[in-house]
């Protein structure tokens, strides 16, 4: 936790951006890798590093289908990313209401 | 600064005030969830647009008739084109907000999808049925085909916003179905307009409400 008890592996814009944009999702929906790109505007390679970070932490699953140029990649966020995601809005509320 | 194994870096300029990080974080879901939404303010106003011309066109073509006949071809054809047209602008907005979606929302949409057809197909086909029984062209061409159409379409929208516990959609089928059923009694004339006018005040009584929940502050 950062010293004013955030998760720092979402309290990074990029990663912030990530969890808050998957959350809009309903539970069980996916989202492919190239719309997520396109909506958060990170490169490739940056998406895939926070991403992995993300999935490390079990924060968001990630699964590919089928192989070659078709293949797409889809991902979600997990409930325990959707609960990090909660707990962490929680905190800034309270951090804030104490401003 | 700090590097990691992925070589990603994080510098203090990427740790966020927590008064930023709450502004990006509502910046972010407004626009996910903008994007993401099967509808919109504007959609919603030309489709009460849409309602009133189509209607209103085939009500031009009855108003009048004694006995009632039922509505001209001319009548019809406005009524379609005008349908045709706006079923094209839902497809593309549909496929612009849905693109690289999957999971169980989509499936929950086809086959909400499919209900829809077949119960559109079916109330047609019963329409056939009056007719051949000898039901008056007051029924069977006025206060059937749109009531029965429209109630089908607000039953089957509310069971799934229901489902989604979207409780706006589902406040808009309810008021749909209940603007249906008030209009048959206006006749097989009447009908036309009053559920044109109807459903065209539900359907931009609805875009007030989703532009003024889009400028409130999103809940966490």
């Amino acid at each position: 936790m950062t010293a004013d008890g955030l998760d720092p592996l979402i309290h990074v814009p990029a990663r912030l951006r990530i969890v808050a944009t998957l959350a809009a999702l309903p539970d069980g929906d996916t989202l492919s890798f190239m719309r997520l790109q396109t909506m958060i505007e990170l490169t490739p390679g940056n998406l895939i590093t926070h991403l992995r970070k993300l999935e490390d932490a079990d924060y968001v699953s990630t699964e590919k289908h089928g192989n070659g140029p078709a293949s797409r990649t889809s991902v979600a966020l997990t409930h325990r990313g959707r609960a990090a995601l909660d707990a962490y809005t929680e905190t800034l509320r309270s951090l804030l209401d104490g401003l | 600064m700090e590097r990691d194994m992925s070589g990603t870096r994080e510098t203090d300029a990427d740790r966020l005030d927590p008064r930023d990080a709450a502004n990006l974080l509502e910046q972010t879901r407004r626009q996910a969830q903008q994007q993401f939404d099967l509808s919109s303010p504007r959609l919603s106003l030309l489709g009460a647009a849409v309602v009133l011309a189509a209607l209103g066109a085939v009500w031009l073509s009855v108003r009048g008739q004694h006995p009632y006949k039922g509505p001209t071809a001319a009548g019809l054809v406005v009524m379609y084109a005008i349908l045709a047209g706006w079923i094209a602008v839902v497809v593309v907005f549909t496929r612009r907000a849905t693109a690289g979606l999957s999971g169980r929302s989509i499936r929950q949409q086809r086959a909400f999808g499919a209900v829809i057809v077949t119960a559109l197909v079916a109330v047609s086909v019963f329409q056939g049925v009056l007719a051949h029984d000898g039901v008056s062209d007051g029924i069977v061409n006025g206060i059937y085909p749109l009531t029965a159409q429209l109630i089908v379409l607000g039953t089957a929208g509310a069971v799934m916003q229901a489902g989604r516990e979207s409780w706006p959609g589902f406040a808009v089928s309810i008021a749909i179905i209940v603007v249906a059923t008030a209009g048959a009694f206006a006749g097989p004339a009447g009908v036309w307009l009053t559920d044109a006018i109807g459903i065209a005040v539900v359907v931009l009584g609805s875009a007030a409400a989703q532009a003024w929940l889009r400028r409130a502050p999103v809940s966490a």
